[in-house]
């Protein structure tokens, strides 16, 4: 059992960014299309990916590394948290650690574009935290348990009880794809701009384990959205790249909004889904 | 052997304090302190091994001198009130000592309470946080206050003075925790709040005295509301057994009547610990020397007021009072959260994070469950630890910098590598996992569906706490240090209390299963009489819910394999890879620095060189004290209304 879920959990990591980077990969494709160009391969992402590895290391701050280290292994822990079928709750924590990790590489840096990038990211987890935590409970509200694997045991998708929810988790993916409207801190495919926010100081190898961890991030996004649907899970990964795909329609129609918009409309918007939502799910079991 | 023990917590700092006072050399005086806290910490030690008991001191009217001690405090505060002419001060010294008289004299009230003093497992918690954390503190301020002094180019030495209160604070802490009579228990408060103004006043500039006054009226209110508890509680109850915090607790009380007292109490919680609308002692209080911001948040003061409501939870357990309390709590964890983030002082930014944590723990003894119980108990000992090392961090950084600014830390891991090593540690441990302060906030959540509000308010501070800890780490550890330079001196009796504080965050933080299993969930159950509720092994927490018909699993957080996590993604890149110096390059500034990498010079306007400047972000317009202080502390009175209102109508 336990080499099981061993072997599972290996095959998890190995498998995930092959298919993240393949997602981006089609990511790619498929705006460009939108946009009336060709576009690239559909493995874009792994040329870019060794051709970084293979350069220089070069860095700018002599803190920089490790803090992209720590986003990395946060950000796999998350997804490996959420393989094992573990507590809800503590992934969010993880996954905001990851998400300071991404911060605080910005900051030690001595460049104002690093440092803008940081403070916006910072303000996107203020926006999207929240929702990932109300998720969490309201799972327990209706759950009785914080676990996901109690999550895979229910017959009753929790996309029925817990759709507002789930759309404000929709919004949490285009602040986490860093798609329009919300790509504040920085922009998943290069928009106007070259140099590009947070991330502006990494470069080679660096630049590399960032995109690494995004690939692992937008498996461990994919797999919180098909929780929603969880039996029979092929539904759920549906769902989850019908989301991915929608992202890509909105990203698309928007154009970038500013930080105090996004941080107001996700505490207004996201969180009055979520308390209603809860607020609802406490009505029909009463607070036990 | 009792009363040895109970001696020397309570009474070997008094007399410690007057020797201080006395003794006039640098040295000497050293020597008394550090005695004296090693034998505290020894002590405290050995009382929780040895295990809960109960002590009536004998031989001696006690009774009699603290009574005499009681006016002999008011009596000052109308001095104060009247020489400072400070009538708010004045008005609730006569608000306690008149309602004391007729509770005296006129109802010739003869409490008797036996035993005296309970020392239980929350008051052995309580103690030992008290006794090793404070004594850190006292044996930090020995070279910082000789540091502040020659700073401020002060002729006359008053250290023996500041010492003498520090360390008088320890012994009325721990007498307030082991206290069981509530006339000794309300004595033992009023130390505590002497002690605060004497230390918050110690630098005696205008602004120290103002708001050393603010925080003695402030508690004053307090204490009023206590005493009216008393003489409520003994007229209504029949005389001495209801002044007798285990015969309250224990529901030797007819609870119907006792809720107007117990919300009184609560209050009087509230005011200590600063919740909102009282914070504005506690961010006064950072005009005193560090230490005393020290010891104010992280072992004493306003740890005494989450132990008095953390005490009463089973009281009013079940009731309104008990769901206003957790929202109330809540609600100053979320506003004062939101207000750290637009500070850009360093210690105000950690006063207002006290504030949000007391609120977190006064909401967890609201909500009332075992589990909810559990997690206070975890965060008081895993705040204390983490927020007396942080102000202590702040204290060196100050001594180094001589500032208090965020702002001015910029690039502080250039000038004091170890000191931004150790703040760094401490403020990732207030917030992130795998550090018991997110243990605890860890368990609060999932105790929190009790309450859905607090669970929203829960949910909203914690993001915000994120947000103002992640900003001033960065601006901390911005500019890295040179590979070769090392490690700055510190004197050792800035170290030896810094490096114990952090070793024993990981301690604490990593052995806390076991300390759990033996010690913390003896002191659970002696707040609640509840079931087995939290079963941990050695590595994992589990959280089960209470009925053990079902066990059901409410969550799990594996505490050493996160511990694990934190070394691969942290320690192991900085200790193996490390990025040599021909690599570095500098940043993208178009080429417009004028110099190599290390520059933070470039070329603006007219190619004039400049300063390189970068902030950090303070959110005044949305987040300032000027914007949020009205509606917080509107919404705070009106939830304080609501709570003494609970006691009104209840009768």
């Amino acid at each position: 059992m336990m080499i099981k879920q061993f072997l599972f959990v290996l095959l998890i990591l190995v498998g995930a960014p092959i298919v993240g980077g393949l997602l981006f990969g089609i990511d790619r494709k498929i705006t460009a299309r939108m946009q009336g160009r060709y576009g690239p391969p559909f493995i874009q992402p792994f040329y870019d990916f060794f051709k970084l590895l293979g350069k220089e290391h070069i860095a700018v701050s002599r803190m920089q590394f490790v803090w992209i280290y720590g986003y990395l292994v946060f950000m796999i822990a998350s997804l490996v948290f959420l393989v094992m079928k573990s507590d809800f709750l503590l992934l969010v924590f993880l996954l905001g650690f990851a998400g300071v990790c991404l911060v605080l590489g910005g900051f030690s840096t001595k460049s104002p574009y690093a440092h803008f990038g940081a403070n916006r990211e910072l303000m996107q987890i203020l926006a999207y935290e929240p929702v990932l935590l109300l998720l969490a409970i309201a799972i327990y509200a209706q759950n009785g348990s914080f676990l996901i694997s109690e999550i895979f045991r229910q017959d009753k998708p929790l996309l029925f009880t817990l759709w507002p929810l789930f759309l404000a988790v929709l919004y949490v993916l285009t602040i986490k794809m860093r798609k329009s409207p919300f790509d504040i801190s920085t922009c998943h495919h290069g928009h106007q701009e070259i140099v590009k926010g947070v991330t502006t100081e990494y470069s080679g190898p660096y630049f590399a384990l960032y995109h690494l961890a995004e690939w692992y991030e937008i498996i461990l996004l994919l797999g919180i959205i098909s929780l929603f649907w969880t039996n029979p899970l092929w539904v759920g990964i549906l769902i989850a790249l019908a989301a991915f795909l929608l992202e890509l329609f909105i990203d698309n129609i928007t154009a970038r909004m500013t930080v105090g918009w996004m941080v107001r409309l996700s505490w207004s918007v996201g969180l009055i889904l979520g308390i209603i939502n809860i607020a609802y799910i406490y009505y029909t079991k009463g607070v036990s | 052997m009792a009363d040895q023990m109970m001696a020397i917590a309570v009474l070997l700092p008094v007399a410690a304090g007057f020797l201080v006072l006395a003794v006039r050399n640098y040295y000497a005086r050293n020597v008394i302190v550090i005695a004296t806290a090693i034998v505290l910490i020894a002590n405290s030690i050995l009382l929780a091994l040895r295990g809960p008991f109960t002590y009536t001191p004998s031989g001696f009217d006690w009774g009699l001198l603290i009574t005499i001690l009681d006016y002999a405090i008011l009596i000052f505060y109308l001095y104060v009130g009247i020489t400072l002419r400070n009538w708010l001060v004045l008005i609730f010294a006569l608000t306690q000592i008149l309602p004391l008289a007729y509770f005296e004299f006129i109802m010739k009230a003869h409490v008797e309470v036996a035993p005296a003093f309970v020392v239980d497992h929350l008051a052995l918690v309580m103690t030992m946080v008290i006794s090793i954390i404070g004594s850190l503190i006292c044996i930090f301020a020995l070279r910082y206050m000789y540091d502040h002094e020659h700073h401020a180019g002060i002729e006359k030495s008053r250290q023996s003075r500041f010492l003498f209160w520090l360390v008088l604070f320890l012994g009325a802490m721990n007498g307030l925790v082991f206290a069981n009579n509530l006339v000794w228990l309300y004595f033992f408060w009023e130390v505590t709040t002497l002690c605060s103004f004497q230390l918050i006043s110690h630098d005696r500039t205008k602004e120290a005295i103002h708001n050393a006054a603010r925080a003695v009226w402030m508690n004053s209110t307090g204490g009023t509301a206590f005493i009216l508890a008393i003489i409520y509680l003994y007229a209504t109850q029949g005389g001495s057994s209801a002044l007798s915090m285990q015969s309250i607790i224990g529901g030797g009380i007819q609870s119907s009547i006792a809720v107007l007292p117990i919300a009184l109490l609560c209050y009087t919680g509230f005011t200590k610990a600063a919740q909102m609308p009282f914070q504005s002692w506690l961010l006064g209080a950072m005009v005193a020397p560090t230490p005393v911001s020290a010891l104010l948040h992280s072992s004493t003061m306003v740890k005494a007021g989450v132990y008095l409501v953390l005490r009463l939870a089973p009281v009013y357990a079940g009731t309104y009072l008990s769901v206003i309390i957790a929202i109330a709590g809540a609600f100053t964890f979320f506003a004062a959260s939101a207000l750290a983030v637009s500070q850009s002082t360093g210690k105000r930014v950690l006063a207002y994070s006290t504030i949000a944590n007391l609120g977190l723990i006064i909401a967890c003894a609201g909500i009332n469950t075992p589990l909810s119980i559990a997690a206070a108990i975890l965060l008081i000992i895993f705040h204390a630890i983490s927020k007396g090392l942080l102000f202590l961090c702040a204290g060196t950084i100050e001594h180094q910098i001589w500032s208090r600014d965020i702002e001015d830390m910029e690039g502080l891991a250039a000038k004091a590598p170890l000191t931004t090593l150790i703040t760094g540690v401490g403020i990732l441990s207030m917030f992130l996992p795998p550090f018991g302060m997110l243990l605890g906030k860890w368990i609060a959540l999932e105790a929190a569906y009790m309450v859905p509000l607090a669970a929203i308010f829960f949910v909203l501070a914690s993001t915000l706490t994120i947000v103002f800890w992640t900003k001033w780490l960065g601006r901390l550890l911005q500019v890295l240090p040179k590979i070769e330079r090392p490690f700055e001196k510190l004197s050792l009796s800035y170290s030896v209390p810094l490096w114990t504080l952090l070793i024993g965050i990981f301690v604490v933080g990593m052995g806390i299963g076991p300390i759990y299993q033996n010690f913390l969930r003896a002191a659970t159950n002696d707040v609640v009489s509840g079931n087995q509720i939290i079963a941990l092994g050695l590595n994992n927490l589990i959280l089960i819910t209470p009925s053990f018909m079902q066990r059901e699993i409410l969550g799990l957080f594996p505490v050493w394999p996160l511990y694990l996590i934190l070394i691969v993604a942290l320690l192991l890149p900085l200790m193996l890879i490390g990025v040599k110096p021909k690599e570095l390059r500098p940043v993208y500034m178009c080429g417009e620095q004028t110099g190599g990498t290390d520059t933070d010079e470039w070329l603006a306007e007219a190619d004039r060189k400049t300063k390189f400047q970068l902030g950090g972000f303070y959110y005044q317009g949305t987040l300032g004290e000027k914007r949020v202080n009205p509606w917080a502390n509107a919404i705070a009175i009106l939830l304080l209304v609501i709570m003494l209102g609970c006691g009104v109508i209840a009768i």
